[in-house]
């Protein structure tokens, strides 16, 4: 049996050794056409003139494409249709695309661009959250409120109320493949797409609206991508759309890709945040009450925005049982480049507000976090509803974050670390335990479903299609063991295909962790349906279809012994169809976003981690010393894919509130937008001691083996860095440290210096 | 990047000679300059290379004094170790590419405010030589990017007196690892002598508050109460004025510590 083993990545060889093809390996025809983007160079103003004769002159330039050379519709956006391929003569952010070259090579059309003449007339630029508050820059018109229960009464009664605010900054994603496509014009203009994208289905739609085509004249293959972590959901639509145009046009194969600072600068990112709170408590240290005010600063269009913030909302819980609170989303609209989904899609940015509550109250009470934590975590034995009306159950915090702290020894490191603090008075330890309880499905309700496409060839070897993409996670080794399992086959058998529209249509992006639930249980169910035709043919001499057996490379009827390639081909000569389509839809799941009601998750996946820091208070600088995490993924599909995203995500969860920081001048020019100012965590800033876990138990809801998604809930578990730093910063004095992330090096010692004068 | 000449001269008489051309400039390693180039910030029209000349690389260590020549790259004087803290410094500059092919004579002539070799010179009271006359430190570095150099003239050699006691300390910018603030630190025949880099507007300079206090006592409490004003710090996305007036005080601290 394939399923549940720690395979490695199907791609692994060919990851090291050089081999695996993304989209700029692919060899293209030799009169392939490049494409470079002319940029915007102010934040916000009005194009009041455009001489374009210097990059129509340059070398290699073949055409210079502006909005109104479009064919068809002049937009890339998902869904709200506010954000133009190329600035019709408004522009909204430093970096937004005003016209296109197409040129003979990517340098040379790059080179074109930057002979642009454009005159922008520049008006004042809305920036920050604050630019947008202060001229209420909302998307639909102004804040969305959820609430249960009555904030205000049980807030007056509470006995201790604290107040707060936390700014969290953005992320760049810093894929390591930067965004590209290649796109080939076919007969009756046609056009094929190769594009490194998590949402082929988008990019399909999108060029056949760009080139007025029914969807059917659009095929987009994607077989892998060199990461994603949600900047390629929407982000690869412009370059998409361009190639189409630019192929269309010219009649040749046109390919795209940004320069890296173009990307930085171009792309959308984590949306940042700010989150005021007020959270109070009964005598007993129970949450009474807790309001939230999340101002979200979304960019120049909507792009995704509104259901990352709706996101954010349903992670203003976490784990926690709270009785009565309002949470207010304040979604802004600024002149900077659009934020996009990434990886949690806003709710690591809800679970830090939260998380940060639960830290500052605990601080307050004189309680030991974890304590408090515990206290006001859903029970587990009867079922509450989270804020937005969903049962919790199959809630297992309770008893996993119980496990992690006893085989981490919390308590004893906890107490030791307060001794050693007492004799270190310049540096400083601190420890911290967060959970994390991630809802699991789309919360647009149609977009969880999935396709599959299962062929059998008459040798009994196998190919796999489905809907999702691979990013790096391991989604197709994963659905390619249950496949092999289905039909009890090794896994040399089956061969993995690129994502394809023109096999499998109509798919959803490879977002929201849904991936292996989706595509898993489709690719089931059209296995099942091969192996119940070639059971119906075998099934003769009283042998019912169902005692068919498919094991260990046999098919199993009776006293009928079959190699599986004996049965493939018995039942192509006896015209039994070897081909079938599979088809999932998560069930259970309904979801009202106006009133923030409803069941929007089928269910939830669970973690917690603990992590040990260190900092020296006289610099800020810090160390992660040890990090233990236990972690629930069901019943794994793949131990070693799933450690390994575990690890990922810890690591990338744990990079974005304390290294990575994104820097925006007053002028809205994005100064970080490379690796020399940006900083990612390397191999060498994991941690020394990494424990990783996995939670024995399985989904209590039917998901393809019981297992449960993995691509995003391990991201939060980096909270409990900023946590740990959080309390260590709290050795230096008595105040709360109030710290904002990212907490670089200047922010922690800034914050252990205003707690440390407090004493 | 845009067509220039290159010229590969092997002797230094040969590299003076084509460097009295038109817009002619020095290259040496090229990881300051091609870089500039790229971004057409300069576009002189010919470059002559000068790590083809054997009299420019090298280096000798003769009573006490350590002559580097000036296309000396720096991962050769990370490995020569006859002055420790200055090849502890050199060890730690970029990557194994930039300390393979960048040069001491390059970053001094660059003079970068985030640079780490101006703050071994300085603090070293080291000696410029030019393939007219020799500058010493003090007299050498005028500001951002500015030095004492004329149009044209070569850094030949760099002559440091090795001191009994030195250390280099660099606070790093985490991303691309150059100094947010870097603090040399020496104490020899010129007495003790505290240079710093990263931290002001003006470039690399010598804390002189902070020398007269290591003079009579050569430990890191001999700085305590010593600060430098936030005012004329750089400011900029990696760290604010204040912070980095702060660090300058704690890393001249880790210095004397490490130079023992
Ligand atoms: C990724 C990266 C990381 C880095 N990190 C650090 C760091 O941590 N610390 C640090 O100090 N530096 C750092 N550097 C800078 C590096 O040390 C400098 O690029 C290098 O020292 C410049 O020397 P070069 O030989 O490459 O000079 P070039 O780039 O060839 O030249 C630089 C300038 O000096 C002139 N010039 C060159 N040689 C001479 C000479 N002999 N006489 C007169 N003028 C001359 C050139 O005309 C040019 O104007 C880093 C650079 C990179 C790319």
């Amino acid at each position: 049996m394939s399923m549940g083993k720690p395979l490695p990545h199907d791609s692994a060889p060919m990851h090291v050794t050089g081999a695996a093809r993304y989209i700029d390996d692919i060899p293209v025809p030799a009169d392939c056409l490049h494409l470079a983007f002319g940029l915007s160079h102010v934040a916000r103003g009005v194009i009041s003139s455009m001489d374009l004769t210097a990059v129509r002159t340059a070398p290699g330039v073949v055409r210079v494409i502006t909005a109104a050379d479009l064919p068809g519709v002049n937009d890339i956006s998902s869904a709200a249709h506010d954000e133009p391929l190329l600035a019709p003569g408004e522009v909204h952010y430093h970096g937004q695309p005003i016209f296109l070259v197409v040129a003979t090579s990517h340098r040379l059309a790059r080179e074109a661009a930057a002979k642009a003449e454009v005159v922008i007339d520049p008006k004042p630029a809305i920036l920050t959250i604050d630019d947008a508050v202060a001229v209420r820059s909302y998307f639909e018109g102004g804040p969305l409120t959820w609430k249960r229960g009555d904030v205000d009464p049980a807030m007056a009664k509470a006995d201790t109320i604290i107040e707060g605010k936390i700014e969290i900054g953005g992320q760049e994603h810093f894929y390591l493949e930067g965004q590209i496509s290649l796109a080939s014009p076919q007969d009756n203009g046609d056009m094929v797409l190769a594009t490194s994208t998590q949402h082929p289905t988008e990019i399909q739609h999108k060029v056949a609206e760009a080139l007025g085509t029914p969807f059917h004249a659009v095929r987009v293959e994607t077989r892998r991508m060199g990461g994603g972590f949600g900047g390629k959901e929407s982000q690869g639509n412009a370059l998409a759309i361009a190639c189409a145009v630019a192929a269309h046009l010219t009649g040749k194969p046109c390919k795209m890709r940004y320069d890296r600072d173009d990307d930085m600068i171009i792309t959308g990112k984590r949306h940042d945040f700010r989150i005021a709170y007020k959270a109070g408590v009964d005598a007993k240290g129970k949450l009474v009450a807790v309001e939230f005010d999340q101002y979200v600063r979304c960019g120049w269009s909507q792009d995704l925005s509104l259901p990352v913030a709706d996101r954010a909302m349903l992670h203003a819980d976490n784990a926690y049982f709270i009785p009565n609170i309002r949470i207010t989303s304040h979604r802004m609209k600024t002149n900077t480049c659009s934020a996009t989904a990434f990886r949690g899609f806003g709710g690591p940015q809800g679970m830090v507000g939260i998380e940060r509550v639960m830290d500052h109250m605990a601080h307050r009470l004189g309680m030991d976090p974890l304590e408090f934590r515990q206290a006001n975590f859903y029970k587990k034995s009867k079922p509450q509803e989270t804020p937005y009306g969903q049962p919790v159950k199959g809630f297992i915090l309770p008893d996993l974050v119980r496990q992690l702290a006893d085989t981490a020894n919390y308590k004893t490191r906890r107490d030791a670390i307060r001794t050693w603090n007492e004799k270190s008075p310049i540096l400083k330890k601190g420890i911290a335990l967060t959970p994390v309880k991630f809802g699991i499905s789309f919360t647009l309700t149609h977009l969880n479903q999935a396709g599959a496409l299962v062929n059998v060839y008459a040798d009994g070897s196998v190919t796999i299609n489905h809907g999702g993409t691979e990013m790096g996670q391991g989604l197709f080794q994963k659905v390619a063991q249950v496949a092999a399992g289905e039909f009890g086959i090794d896994m040399g058998r089956v061969r993995i295909t690129a994502t394809d529209t023109g096999k499998v249509p109509n798919t959803s992006a490879t977002a929201a962790s849904s991936g292996s639930d989706l595509n898993g249980m489709a690719v089931k169910n059209a296995v099942d349906q091969i192996k119940d035709r070639i059971a119906r043919f075998l099934a003769v001499d009283g042998v019912k279809p169902k005692d068919v057996l498919f094991a260990d490379g046999k098919v199993t009827a009776g006293n009928t012994v079959l190699s599986f390639e004996e049965a493939a081909k018995m039942a192509h000569e006896n015209r039994i169809s070897l081909s079938a389509t599979g088809f999932y839809a998560t069930p259970d799941i309904s979801w009202d976003r106006t009133i923030g009601k409803g069941h929007p998750f089928y269910y939830f996946a669970h973690g917690a981690a603990i992590t040990e820091v260190v900092i020296d208070t006289l610099t800020g600088e810090n160390k992660i010393l040890r990090v233990d995490i236990l972690h629930d993924v069901g019943q794994s599909l793949n131990p070693a894919v799933d450690v390994g995203q575990i690890e990922g995500g810890f690591v990338q969860g744990a990079g974005w509130l304390t290294t990575e920081e994104l820097v925006w001048d007053d002028k809205g020019v994005l100064r970080t937008h490379a690796p020399s100012t940006y900083k990612i965590p390397a191999c060498s800033d994991r941690p020394d001691v990494f424990n990783v876990a996995l939670w024995n138990g399985e989904n209590h809801v039917p998901t393809i083996y019981r297992s449960k998604a993995v691509g995003e809930p391990p991201l939060m578990l980096g909270i409990s860095a900023l946590m740990a730093l959080s309390d260590a910063v709290g050795a230096c004095g008595e105040a709360y440290p109030n710290l904002s992330a990212p907490a670089t090096p200047e922010r922690v010692y800034m914050a252990a210096k205003k707690v440390g004068a407090k004493r | 990047m845009y067509a220039f000449e290159l010229e590969r001269p092997t002797t230094l008489a040969d590299a003076i000679k084509a460097l009295g051309g038109e817009e002619a400039q020095p290259l040496s390693g090229g990881q300051t300059l091609i870089p500039t180039l790229k971004q057409r910030l300069a576009m002189p029209s010919t470059l002559v290379s000068l790590t083809g000349i054997d009299e420019l690389k090298g280096i000798k260590n003769e009573g006490g004094t350590l002559t580097i020549g000036g296309a000396t790259c720096h991962a050769d004087v990370a490995k020569d170790g006859s002055y420790p803290a200055l090849s502890d410094l050199a060890g730690h500059i970029g990557d194994p590419h930039v300390r393979n092919r960048g040069t001491i004579g390059g970053s001094l002539a660059n003079n970068d405010p985030s640079a780490c070799y101006p703050a071994a010179a300085l603090a070293s009271g080291a000696t410029i030589v030019t393939n007219n006359r020799e500058i010493a430190a003090d007299n050498y570095f005028t500001g951002l990017f500015e030095t004492a150099l004329d149009e044209g003239e070569i850094i030949t050699a760099v002559k440091f007196p090795i001191p009994e006691k030195a250390a280099y300390v660099k606070f790093e910018q985490p991303a691309s690892r150059f100094a947010l603030v870097g603090v040399f630190v020496t104490k020899g025949a010129n007495g003790v002598r505290v240079a710093v880099t990263g931290a002001s507007e003006g470039g690399v300079f010598r804390w002189t508050e902070a020398e007269e206090a290591l003079s009579s006592n050569f430990a890191p409490s001999a700085l305590e109460g010593l600060s430098v004003p936030a005012d004329g710090m750089i400011g900029d996305l990696h760290g604010t004025p204040e912070y980095r007036a702060h660090l300058v005080g704690v890393i001249t601290k880790r210095a004397v510590m490490k130079a023992g």
